[in-house]
């Protein structure tokens, strides 16, 4: 057997300082170190592919003793969720095309715009420390390092290395990971009950789902029933004690109603008679305008990665009393700027818990995530840089 | 120079480097024990400290997290650094004992892991992340260890193998310390 000494020692130190070396020209950013990994990710892709063909049914059984009862329990709620999707999806659509009008109509940057590339999940990182996957798209498709990633259910991470035909994405829920946000919710009434401090920072997701059903929020739905609660629905009832509904009536139509008050009643009845002909010869259009519910921004904080299993959390905020309370049930969505990664209006997720601060810190906000991180399959990359890089 | 290198043990650590680095990223990724990823390469460099003794099991910690941050992207000499350490460690426990009996190797592969592991994040403080430690380190700890414990009697037979240390060598030196005592 070995026997320790100082040659030994030597060794151990010399190849810590080699680790060191390595590292300072890595962070420095070497392209030699760059080129080296591109090789080394192509040299192991046919032995990883193999490897993952023979290993295969290994990791299905696995999988089939390990996960058999949230596999079946999770089928159950997708389908679930399935049927409320299917009656709520032409609502969405409207409101979808709505919010395009209505930003082009102000000359709002809308997703919309930028161009995106589907990718693949091909991958996830094999360390217990980072929160990352692999796609199979990379600088070919141009992509490049800080482009966002979404998928349907909204923002998942950001490019942090690319190869020609490979990209690794940070998950939101990486500690390295974060972004501007911006938490809004609608006008509606705030309930005071749900600013209580109601779980204490650091909990589980199980732990937040828990919380979540039992935390009031501020958002509410024409018909629940409906929408499953999922998507707001517009208001278009017409005027009568309705909130969000207007009627608007011209100078010229208020001069006409002026008029009418001070005709007699046999100059009235001709009016009538008059106006019931030409409604049988022409259609009138009746024009009402709609409000919908106005979106209130309340605050913009940074949202930041804090591990594997423990919620992201929103930093940097304040409450404004005269304006808005910040609660469980509000919505998070990116804020853009000319510096930030990711553009304006990617949605997030919503707030499921509110921690207080003692002093001037703030509140902390967790944030339960639309997108489901544990189960990626197909992402769409933002091709998307900004402004200030566009500038530069 | 050149028979120097062919008969040392970079030969043979690179191609198993390259077979646990593809089983990392591929089985051992869904065979998660609570969500805990088995990390299969600082294992493999504790069982060559165990093996070989510290020189060994640091060399082998250095190759094997090499090959992991070129192909993970993590800053590249993170993991070497810390899998040396992890190396390193195993190989001086082994010092307690000159042929240790499977279940005393299997500890020491646990404690040399375990080291590993830990200084992942330890390691990622001096190059300027934030908070590198994730809250559940503790159970990550464990079930790496525990997971290294039990695969001590594969790996460290590998070891030896990359190492080119012959079974008369080890035996050997058992034999002389037993004498000896």
């Amino acid at each position: 057997m070995a026997i320790y000494s100082v040659g030994r020692r030597r060794v151990v130190i010399a190849l810590l300082l080699t680790s060191a070396l390595l590292l300072t020209l890595d962070l420095r950013g070497s392209p030699i170190i760059d080129r080296s990994r591109d090789i080394a990710a192509r040299a192991l892709d046919p032995v990883e592919t193999a490897i993952g063909v023979v290993t295969t049914p290994v990791s299905r059984a696995w999988n089939g003793i390990a996960h058999y009862d949230d596999v079946r329990s999770e089928n159950e709620a997708l389908q679930d969720q399935l049927d409320r999707l299917i009656g709520t999806q032409a609502a969405a659509e409207a409101a979808v095309i709505r919010s395009q009008e209505l930003q082009a109509l102000n000359n709002l940057p809308a997703l919309a715009d930028i161009d995106t590339v589907v990718a693949t999940v091909i991958g996830e990182g094999a360390s217990n420390f980072d929160q990352v996957v692999e796609i199979d798209k990379g600088r070919s498709a141009g992509i490049a390092v800080g482009m966002p990633v979404v998928n349907q259910a909204g923002l998942i991470g950001k490019v942090t290395s690319v190869t020609d035909n490979s990209a690794r994405v940070m998950l939101v829920t990486d500690r390295q990971y974060a972004v501007g946000v911006s938490v809004t919710s609608s006008s509606e009434p705030f309930d005071v009950g749900a600013t209580e401090n109601t779980t204490p920072s650091g909990i589980t997701p199980d732990d937040a789902a828990d919380a979540v059903s039992t935390t009031t929020t501020t958002t509410t739905t024409p018909d629940e029933g409906a929408t499953g609660g999922q998507l707001p629905v517009p208001d278009t009832t017409l005027p009568g004690g309705v909130p969000g509904v207007t009627t608007t009536l011209s100078p010229l139509e208020q001069e006409a109603l002026e008029d009418l008050s001070e005709l007699s009643d046999e100059e009235l009845a001709q009016l009538e008679d008059d106006l019931e002909a030409a409604l049988e010869i022409e259609s009138t259009t009746t024009t009402t305008t709609t409000e919908p519910e106005p979106v209130v921004v309340k605050e913009t904080g940074a949202l930041e990665g804090r591990g594997g299993r423990l919620l992201p959390q929103i930093r940097f905020v304040q409450d404004s009393p005269q304006f808005a309370v910040l609660a469980a049930g509000d919505l998070v969505e990116t804020a853009g700027g000319s510096e930030s990664l990711a553009p304006p209006g990617i949605p997030v997720g919503r707030v499921a818990n509110r921690a207080n601060r003692a002093g001037s810190g703030g509140p902390l906000l967790d944030v339960e995530l639309h997108a489901d991180l544990d189960r990626l399959n197909f992402v769409r990359v933002v091709l998307y840089r900004p402004l200030a890089e566009v500038e530069q | 120079m050149f028979a120097a290198f062919v008969q040392g043990p970079i030969v043979r650590l690179v191609p198993v480097g390259v077979v646990l680095l593809a089983l990392q990223r591929t089985i051992f990724v869904d065979l998660r024990i609570d969500g805990v990823i088995i990390p299969i390469m600082a294992i493999a460099a504790a069982a060559t400290g165990v093996a070989g003794g510290s020189e060994g099991g640091a060399i082998a910690g250095f190759v094997f997290g090499l090959m992991f941050d070129l192909v993970e992207g993590t800053p590249l000499g993170s993991t070497a650094a810390a899998l040396t350490i992890g190396g390193a460690v195993a190989g001086l426990l082994a010092l307690i004992a000159a042929d240790p009996p499977w279940w005393l190797a299997a500890l020491f592969t646990a404690a040399g892991t375990a080291a590993g592991v830990v200084m992942v994040p330890v390691v990622r403080i001096f190059i300027g992340e934030s908070e590198p430690f994730e809250a559940r380190l503790g159970e990550i700890v464990a079930i790496s260890a525990a997971a290294g414990a039990l695969l001590s009697p594969l790996l460290v037979p590998l070891g030896r193998w990359c190492l080119r240390i012959k079974k008369t060598e080890w035996k050997g030196a058992a034999n002389e310390s037993a004498s000896t005592a």
